[in-house]
């Protein structure tokens, strides 16, 4: 990349650091290590745009997911309840950009590896504390898609907990992106746009990490596109293989509530009025069908039949007023996500339901028995299985 | 914008953005990083050398050994994209912690598939390129 070397104007807080002697340049600092044409700032400004698109998008929905997963108090009684599959769209997508980067990634790696070796190593202070910033910047990334690939197959072979590592790097990565973006920013102008004639490698290169993104992409994307599932081959998830044709996140036998059953099962609908149901107490009341995804944040996702019982009717026969905001409790033994809350726009939802059956069969113990929450436009966390108790705040 | 409006605005939002994310993770209870201060820097610096020190060495080298044609190159890198993201569930597969609908695929037999075709398309793409590049020589 030698037309970003012209000397750069030097600013006058930035102080120089002298070169090294030349005795210490070995090995891949000698220059013509790399001999490929290849390693040039047109082919990383070419695919550093394809990747800064991935990974912004792939930024984008993880905070949007991280949002709906715990929103701020003054983000909750906000949160539409609509389009139905929205999260089932922004997860997948969020898991298809982050798939998508990983060999974006490394094509744009292995393109600047030569100025990992660059002499003299540092020029000035501010040229060394950019290196540094790319160096937390690709640590960061390179850990971030590691932790979420991973996690798809909840495979936690790391000492820190993933959901508050994977959240914080992601700023780490996008923060050092930007900066990366300001310190070379007149190197990309100049690389903007395309000289003719081309060069036939870069053309030949380009094609290759295309079709490598378009591979990996068409192998998992299955678990979160319906018209993808028969090309699902390498996806730790598929939409219709589970207990009554549905992937499971947690079992009962996992959850503790295997020993769950109808005859000592009864739903308490905390309220003004308080109500005890039991399961037939629940089947005489009226049922509504309806066609929801279970859509989880490891990016799977798959629609259903659900049929049960309107929340919003039980909140009424409990006497909840019309902006009540519930808790909803499982029976669970425990895990973060015994207890979740449901803000009044999901309770009122016609669509939010306490189903008790799914593709007109009783629920699953997998999926809930005896009875679920499914919602709209909601991450599969939050829909709570084997619900026990639902209290209006 | 001009650019150095640009390249300030950057610069600034990025390091709010680093800053946000040191403090996340130094602040953030469940890391506990007063009892944990290494555990993230380790495993971060950790890819960091795999990667650079290891994994690109060894591209590189392929490059100018084994992958000195565009089809036998472009089938590499497909191969290697395909490996990074199959590799985990090969490796895992049959661990599903009570859970038979995590990994339930066959992902040994998709690996070596998808990468018996990959190595089918590269030959006949060799065969084909260099059967062109003869009859372009004899004219």
């Amino acid at each position: 990349m030698d037309d970003d070397t012209p000397a750069p104007r030097r600013k006058p807080y930035d102080l120089p650091l002298p070169t090294p002697p030349d005795a210490l340049r070995r090995g891949p600092l000698r220059e013509g290590t790399f001999t490929s044409a290849l390693h040039e700032p047109r082919t990383a400004v070419v695919i550093g745009r394809w990747l800064g698109a991935a990974l912004l998008t792939c930024f984008l929905t993880g905070l949007l997911s991280h949002l709906l997963q715990q929103p701020p108090g003054w983000l909750r009684d906000h949160l539409p309840s609509r389009p139905v599959n929205g999260y089932q769209v922004t997860q997948g997508l969020h898991v298809i950009s982050g798939i998508a980067a990983i060999p974006l990634l490394g094509a744009k790696l292995w393109t600047v590896y030569p100025r990992l070796f660059e002499w003299p190593p540092a020029r000035s202070v501010l040229h060394a504390l950019e290196r540094l910033s790319i160096a937390i910047l690709v640590g960061a990334m390179v850990l971030e898609v590691f932790t979420g690939l991973l996690n798809t197959l909840q495979w936690y072979p790391w000492p820190f907990p993933f959901r508050q590592t994977h959240f914080w790097l992601a700023w780490l990565a996008v923060g050092g992106l930007l900066l990366h973006i300001a310190a070379k920013a007149p190197l990309i102008a100049r690389h903007w746009r395309r000289v003719r004639p081309g060069l036939a490698q870069r053309r030949a290169f380009l094609t290759a990490v295309t079709a490598s993104v378009g591979v990996v992409t068409l192998t998992t994307a299955g678990q979160s596109v319906p018209w993808l599932r028969a090309l699902d081959l390498f996806a730790p998830r598929r939409p219709d293989v589970g207990p009554q044709g549905l992937p499971v996140n947690r079992t009962a036998v996992q959850a503790g509530t295997s020993t769950a059953s109808a005859e000592n099962w009864q739903l308490t609908v905390q309220g003004p009025h308080p109500i005890r149901l039991t399961l037939a107490d629940l089947a005489q009341l009226p049922q509504t069908t309806a066609e929801l995804p279970i859509a989880c944040v490891e990016g799977w996702s798959a629609s259903a039949h659900w049929t049960g019982v309107r929340v919003r009717d039980l909140l009424d026969l409990a006497g909840a007023p019309a902006d009540a905001h519930v808790q909803i409790t499982s029976l669970e033994k425990d895990g973060p996500y015994r207890v979740t809350d449901m803000p009044a726009g999901y309770a009122r939802d016609p669509l939010t339901l306490l189903a008790l059956r799914v593709n007109g069969q009783v629920l699953d113990p997998d999926h809930g028995y005896p009875a679920r929450i499914i919602a709209p436009n909601r991450p599969g966390v939050l829909q709570t299985k084997w619900v026990t108790r639902i209290e209006v705040l | 914008m001009p650019m150095r409006t640009a390249r300030t605005l950057l610069v600034l939002v990025g390091l709010a953005l680093t800053g946000c994310g040191l403090y996340g993770i130094a602040t953030d209870p469940y890391i506990d990083l007063t009892h944990h201060p290494l555990d993230i820097a380790r495993w971060a610096i950790g890819g960091l050398v795999l990667h650079d020190g290891l994994w690109l060495p060894l591209a590189c080298l392929a490059g100018v050994t084994i992958a000195r044609t565009t089809p036998v190159r472009t089938g590499l890198i497909v191969a290697a994209a395909v490996s990074a993201v199959a590799l985990p569930a090969v490796l895992r597969a049959g661990h599903h912690n009570g859970n038979p609908t995590i990994l339930p695929l066959p992902y040994l037999r998709n690996w070596l598939l998808v990468l018996a075709a990959i190595a089918v398309i590269t030959a006949a793409w060799s065969v084909v390129s260099h059967l062109r590049r003869g009859r372009r020589r004899r004219p």
